[in-house]
């Protein structure tokens, strides 16, 4: 992997990972308003939503004519063309990229896929490093009871119902992120991931995660934004036709 | 048979030790007249009673719509383009090459994994990266390669297509009329496969003269791979009667 975010690009990058319902999503939200109440300038970026390739994908899912090298290649295609249209210019301006779910996602699904694990490190090898890399650590049956509780039906290839390990979607999906956390733990120790205790309260794994953000927040830029209503006072205006958020997000 | 040799780990979910057809690639720089010939070795292999299929890039039915809507924006990076054509060749390998392969097919493949690995070579990509990136391709029976020098190239170009967006290098060359870079664009891609004809052993056939010509040198070559596979699959000799 390049070691370009740490040394040369004056960005950061915070990404997440963990199994189906760990929480991370909600982690990662929470940490972008965060940032964002601050004045940081965030770009968020989420798994599988390249606009040029996220098309195939989803042809490819829901026809099922993805196998595990296929599946692999498209979404590595994906990542790829995030990182050079998305994430690589932010972090070359000096934003902050927030990304839900990275590289790791692909390295654990794929290897799980029967994917050599080495030809999956060198395919990757075009992306760049993360600043803090947070790994959701939540017990197989939690994840599980908290996706079972909130969806009646689960998706093809999110149930990995492609690998043939059961043909009821909730024993595959088990099943399925079973063996992913078991590459996680593999990865948590290959690249050094954050773990966080996804079992606590919310509150309590929000502020862990600020605590370790906070110290590489150091000479990021932030919006220096004279205060709209400010402007509109001096001005003698109302500013009835401009957006209410641009208003009031101040 | 045709060894199920890849150039790197087998990919998951292929079983077997080899299969009964041949696999023949085509390799040679745009307006070479590659699909010419591959249009005739169908013919020619038909009559002679050998079921064929062909195929060439961005045929797949899980990427090709992808990678020709892509193309027409201009705006994908050489990385995201190569990893779409690999999706491309890998799903037109498992989906249509290997099942024909395994029923005792001939499939001619209309550029295989070099073109891609060339065209992205000379856009600056890390050889080893591209390798990498194509060792689940299964090893082809017989790589026959179309050699051409870009004087006798150009006639053919402008008068079957005109000059190509992308096979004058105008996504990156920045120097120069459309026809310059053309001509610098095809020099720098034959170079790079030739470096590739050495390292993969291609059979390398002469294309600068006429089609009949060239035909006949390609004939011969897949003559020579196909001749064995009515005896393979012969039932032995009875011995007595």
């Amino acid at each position: 992997m390049s070691e370009r975010a740490k040394n040369e690009l004056p960005g950061r990058l915070f990404i997440v990972e963990g199994i189906d319902g760990s929480g991370k999503s909600t982690q990662l939200d929470l940490l972008h308003k965060w940032l964002q109440a601050q004045g940081y300038l965030v770009v968020f970026s989420e798994w599988n939503s390249s606009p040029i390739v996220k098309r195939t994908t989803k042809r490819g899912k829901k026809e099922k004519l993805l196998t595990p090298i296929s599946f692999s290649l498209i979404h590595a295609a994906d990542f790829a063309h995030r990182i050079h249209s998305h994430i690589l210019p932010a972090l070359e301006a000096g934003a902050i990229v927030l990304a839900d779910r990275y590289v790791y996602t692909a390295f654990a699904r794929d290897a799980v896929r029967g994917v050599s694990r080495s030809w999956l490190r060198r395919l990757y090898s075009f992306v760049v490093e993360p600043t803090v890399a947070f790994y959701f650590d939540v017990p197989l049956h939690e994840a599980v009871h908290r996706i079972a509780a909130g969806r009646p039906t689960l998706k093809f290839y999110e149930a990995g119902l492609d690998l043939g390990l059961s043909d009821d979607p909730f024993e595959s999906f088990r099943m399925f992120q079973g063996r992913i956390r078991g590459e996680y733990e593999r990865l948590c120790e290959e690249f050094g991931l954050t773990r966080i205790d996804a079992t606590q309260n919310i509150v309590r794994q929000q502020m862990q995660v600020r605590e370790m953000v906070q110290p590489h927040l150091d000479g990021v830029m932030r919006l220096d934004r004279v205060k709209m209503r400010e402007a509109l006072g001096r001005a003698g205006l109302s500013g009835r036709y401009l957006d209410p958020r641009r208003v009031s997000e101040e | 048979m045709t060894d199920l040799r890849f150039y790197g780990d087998r990919p998951p979910g292929i079983d077997g030790q080899s299969l009964p057809g041949r696999l023949i690639v085509l390799e040679g720089t745009d307006g070479v007249g590659r699909s010419t010939q591959v249009a005739l070795l169908k013919e020619w292999l038909e009559r002679k009673g050998y079921a064929v299929i062909d195929t060439g890039l961005t045929r797949s039915s899980l990427a090709g719509s992808g990678i020709q809507r892509a193309k027409r924006g201009h705006t994908l990076d050489p990385i995201t383009l190569n990893l779409f054509y690999a999706t491309d060749m890998w799903d037109r390998l498992e989906r249509q090459i290997l099942p024909a392969l395994r029923a005792g097919m001939v499939a001619l493949v209309d550029r295989y994994i070099f073109s891609m690995i060339a065209r992205a070579g000379v856009r600056g990509l890390s050889p080893e990266w591209l390798q990498g990136l194509y060792e689940f391709a299964l090893i082809p029976d017989r790589t026959i390669y179309l050699d051409i020098d870009v004087e006798h190239l150009l006639p053919r170009v402008i008068h079957d297509t005109g000059f190509d967006y992308w096979e004058s290098g105008r996504d990156f060359l920045e120097t120069g009329s459309v026809y310059q870079s053309f001509v610098e664009y095809q020099n720098r891609l034959l170079a790079e496969f030739r470096r590739l004809a050495d390292r993969h052993d291609f059979t390398v056939i002469d294309a600068r003269g006429d089609v009949g010509a060239t035909f006949e040198a390609v004939s011969r070559e897949v003559e020579q791979v196909i001749s064995s596979m009515v005896s393979d699959a012969m039932p032995p000799e009875p011995t007595n009667r």
